[in-house]
């Protein structure tokens, strides 16, 4: 597996990362604070984080077939 | 409630990491880079560092790096990586002492590593993450907090010096939880020509010098709390400049052509009364009204004798913390903390403990106390309690108290005394000589 491939790989996990702690973040909110407002800006980056993850997957898809026609 | 470092370049999950940890009741200062840690960890004492490991400018090892001597065992230290490998990588170089959190984090990864950071040694509960104390007049303080916390208005905060006016302010912006910074700022500190580029911020070329564009302290306390002490230390002719940006709630940059809107609590804080502000015309009364909204007292602390105890738990256990050391204090010593009357206030109070701190008896691990606490000031300082004109006394003596209370007032500066006080320089040297040779008398 080239050094690129491995990059991207370890960078979805920023994105992921990002999610994991606004769900948290909404949760918690809702939970212990009642504020809806918070909860829904959470969520909203969730959604973003969500797009931008699969971007990114479909550029190392894409990455990952260039590298099998070669 | 931990005190966290939290670095990490990614702004969405710093974001919302910060805002976790403020739920779970921690106190978090986030930053996104190596340097920016690095000042952090020069004036600040965290129980908890959590690090990236990649930062745009190093690593986080770089920072691990950058810590003061002793700081190791004092802080935690939890890494951030993607990869569970990472770990043996840098157990070898640093040791067992750090642990790690594995993306993607979640609530559990979290906690379990902040349940133990919560230091047992410090017993002090803190009101609002910054007050100290129990006293009735305190607890009314808190009410108060409470109260205009929930609300928008202006608070001016008055108390004498050292009382802890900017913690105050720092505790109410703490409740309100607005998305803006808390940015404090010294009204007497600026210099008189460029108190409005500080304020209010200018545009490149706006005066000579003005190399930069920059933001007032308005613009960077938007939708926070921006913090004006020693508000009456502002000169009367550059007030009206500050009544208009809080009347239309909009700043205009020296040199610009437009106004921003700028959305922020103002808490002032002065250590006049509010009849001394009156009289003494340094504060104009339509400034007055829109900065004291919501003005709150803030105890002296002879007022709360009571909570010296707890004041003094509390600046043991964060010297201790920051030394790695378990001095204690004796119940005399306490009791004898409680006798003295505290002119400089809770300012004092810390610095007499620091001191104590270290000249603490290695052997018995106890704070030693000095013979006399009372500083060159706290003579000065007490003056005011039995100032003021009394049946007897002689005008002479008056003459006397009014001389040095000015000059004190003015931090020693002669010329401006006597220009105050109308009289020349040279009587009011021979004055001061007059009162030299009475005190060397008395010797």
């Amino acid at each position: 597996m080239t050094l690129d491939i491995r990059k991207a790989i370890h960078d979805i996990r920023n994105p992921l990362n990002t999610i994991s702690v606004n769900a948290e973040l909404g949760k918690l909110a809702l939970s212990r604070k009642g504020d809806v407002d918070k909860a829904l800006a959470a969520i909203e980056v969730i959604l973003q984080e969500c797009r931008t993850c699969a971007d990114q997957l479909s550029q190392l898809s894409d990455t990952l077939q260039e590298n099998a026609g070669e | 409630m931990a005190k966290i470092l939290l670095v990490d370049d990614d702004n969405k999950f710093l974001d919302a990491t910060v805002q976790l940890l403020e739920i779970l009741g921690h106190q978090v200062v986030a930053v996104a880079s190596v340097a920016e840690a690095r000042d952090a960890l020069k004036d600040q004492v965290f129980d908890h560092l959590i690090l990236d490991l990649m930062l745009p400018d190093g690593s986080g090892l770089h920072v691990l790096d950058a810590m003061p001597k002793g700081y190791e065992q004092a802080s935690k230290v939890t890494m951030i990586t993607g990869h569970p490998s990472i770990k043996s990588i840098v157990r070898n170089l640093y040791g067992p002492n750090i642990s790690y959190l594995i993306k993607p984090i979640d609530l559990a990864q979290l906690e379990s590593l902040l349940d133990d950071s919560v230091t047992p040694d410090v017993s002090t509960s803190k009101h609002f993450g910054y007050l100290v104390g129990e006293s009735s007049p305190m607890l009314k303080l808190y009410q108060m907090i409470e109260r205009v916390c929930k609300t928008r208005a202006n608070v001016l905060l008055m108390g004498e010096s050292g009382v802890g006016k900017e913690v105050v302010a720092s505790a109410i912006h703490h409740a309100s939880q607005p998305s803006g910074a808390f940015v404090p700022a010294n009204c007497g500190a600026f210099a008189r020509d460029l108190i409005s580029s500080e304020l209010f911020g200018h545009e490149k070329g706006a005066f000579t010098g003005a190399s930069h564009r920059k933001a007032g302290v308005f613009e960077l306390a938007d939708k926070g709390t921006l913090f004006l002490d020693e508000i009456t230390e502002m000169p009367i002719d550059l007030q009206p400049n500050l009544l208009r940006v809080l009347e239309t709630g909009q700043v205009t940059r020296l040199g610009a052509t437009s106004a921003i809107d700028v959305q922020c609590r103002v808490v002032s804080a002065t250590n006049r009364t509010e009849a001394m502000i009156a009289e003494q015309g340094c504060l104009r009364e339509d400034l007055y009204f829109r900065l004291a909204v919501f003005p709150i007292h803030i105890p002296a602390l002879r007022e709360r004798i009571e909570d010296i105890p707890l004041l003094v738990e509390h600046f043991l256990a964060d010297l201790n913390r920051q030394y790695q050391s378990a001095i204690t204090i004796t119940d005399k010593s306490t009791q004898r903390l409680m006798t003295y009357d505290w002119p400089g206030n809770v300012r004092e109070l810390r610095h007499a403990i620091h001191r104590a701190f270290i000249m603490a008896d290695p052997q018995t691990n106890e704070l030693e106390l000095p013979d006399d606490f009372s500083s060159p000031f706290s003579k000065a300082g007490n003056r005011p309690v039995e100032s003021g004109i009394a049946v007897g006394k002689t005008i002479e003596n008056v003459e006397r108290e009014l001389i040095e209370t000015t000059l004190e007032h003015l931090g020693g500066d002669k010329k401006k005394a006597a220009d105050m006080l109308g009289v020349s320089l040279k009587t009011l040297y021979n004055r001061l000589n007059g009162y030299a040779d009475q005190s060397g008398e008395n010797i």
